[in-house]
């Protein structure tokens, strides 16, 4: 993915999905943005938007690796994001043999 | 005494506004006392002179007044009949009368949750036990008390719960790692927390408290745990009079960069998803165990 914008005019889901592509390799790789499930949510302050996000990722990375680990290695990779607002992943992480794929 | 107010509860909770009931004197207000099915028969109770009746080693009599009963020790037999009762502790002070269809069970709870209250028993049966034989009764042997003594049985009074079947255990509370705001640690907050998780089998740090969660994943997290019956501790990030910057400096002890967040045995399992992929698989009981 050519990145001619600035990040910052991206979308917060394209510069997840473009993260966790560079860092896993993913082999599928689902970002939705569910921000509007917790408007009005105690920590969506000032109408922020970009806060939730669902992520399935299928990775040969996860391979024998805990969730605790394979949860990390996602929230490693966005830390940027969740410093800057991300406020909660929801994450299924799979191996591709889990998830069929192999 | 006519024009003495009084407020005499026992175990819920109907409340009749006054006594207009046949043998009568005193107004009383704001009675209460436990609730029953409503019955269709209405009959007036067949009260006093009945001498006491004994079959087997059941200690039976019909309803008489309070002062002429007979009293026995609480460990007698009582019927699995309806009536009125009334518990003396040990030095024979009468601590309650109470009502129930049925004597003997309500008497076996007093004694397992007040022992020490339980020293005997008066029963007066009452063998049309509808709604309002029973209060009638009951209001019978509060009145001669009240009469005789000029007070209420100290269980029968207003906001004594003592005997009042004990409701469902209420939730745990939140552990707090400060007793207020003001506090001055004198330890590194992220030793604090690791005390915490490690001399708890089971936290999860969430936000809200545990009865009243302010998140959805959090609020699932508790679900799943209360289901699987575990014991476990819980901590509110979100209470900043008690846990001021728990948010920040979790996140850097767990590494883990959002809640909520649950630890077993000192490790962090996860949060919201890993726990509830984790019960769907009934891998946590597994856990939980070790």
């Amino acid at each position: 993915m050519g990145l001619r914008a600035p990040n910052v005019l991206l979308t917060r889901a394209n510069r997840i999905k473009s993260k966790l592509q560079t860092v896993l390799e993913a082999k599928v790789l689902e970002v939705e943005d569910v921000s509007y499930q917790h408007a009005g949510h105690s920590a969506v302050r000032d109408n922020a938007n970009e806060t939730h996000f669902n992520v399935k990722v299928v990775s040969d990375k996860f391979d024998g690796q805990s969730l605790v680990r394979r949860h990390r290695l996602v929230y490693d990779a966005l830390a940027d994001e969740l410093a800057s607002g991300l406020h909660a992943l929801s994450i299924v992480a799979k191996t591709p043999k889990e998830a069929g794929l192999s | 005494m006519a024009s003495m107010k009084l407020i005499i509860s026992a175990p819920h909770t109907t409340t009749i506004n006054t006594l207009s009931t046949t043998s009568n004197k005193s107004p009383i207000k704001n009675l209460s006392f436990f609730s029953f099915p409503s019955s269709t028969a209405l009959k007036s109770i067949h009260t006093t002179k009945t001498p006491p009746r004994r079959f087997l080693n059941l200690i039976v009599s019909a309803l008489g007044k309070l002062s002429d009963t007979e009293l026995v020790p609480v460990s007698s037999l009582f019927p699995s009949a309806a009536g009125v009762y009334a518990v003396y502790d040990n030095n024979s002070d009468l601590q309650f009368v109470g009502l129930s269809r049925n004597i003997q069970s309500s008497i076996l709870n007093h004694r397992k949750t007040v022992p020490e209250l339980c020293g005997s028993i008066k029963v007066g049966l009452v063998d049309n036990p509808d709604r309002s034989s029973l209060t009638d009764a009951w209001k019978s042997w509060m009145e001669e008390y009240i009469e005789a003594t000029g007070k209420v049985p100290p269980g029968n009074e207003s906001g004594n719960t003592t005997w009042v079947r004990q409701a469902p255990p209420k939730k745990k509370a939140d552990l707090r790692i400060t007793p207020g705001r003001n506090t001055q640690l004198t330890v590194p907050l992220e030793e604090l927390i690791d005390r915490m998780v490690k001399e708890n089998k089971v936290v999860a740090f969430i936000k809200g408290s545990r009865s009243a969660p302010q998140c959805g994943f959090s609020q699932r997290v508790v679900g799943i745990l209360d289901s699987e019956g575990v014991d476990y501790e819980s901590v509110d990030v979100l209470d900043e009079e008690h846990n001021g910057g728990l948010r920040e400096t979790l996140k850097r002890y767990s590494n883990w960069p959002t809640f909520p967040q649950v630890f077993v045995n000192g490790e962090l399992v996860g949060g919201c998803d890993i726990l509830s992929s984790m019960h769907e698989k009934g891998e946590l009981a597994g856990l939980f165990k070790q």
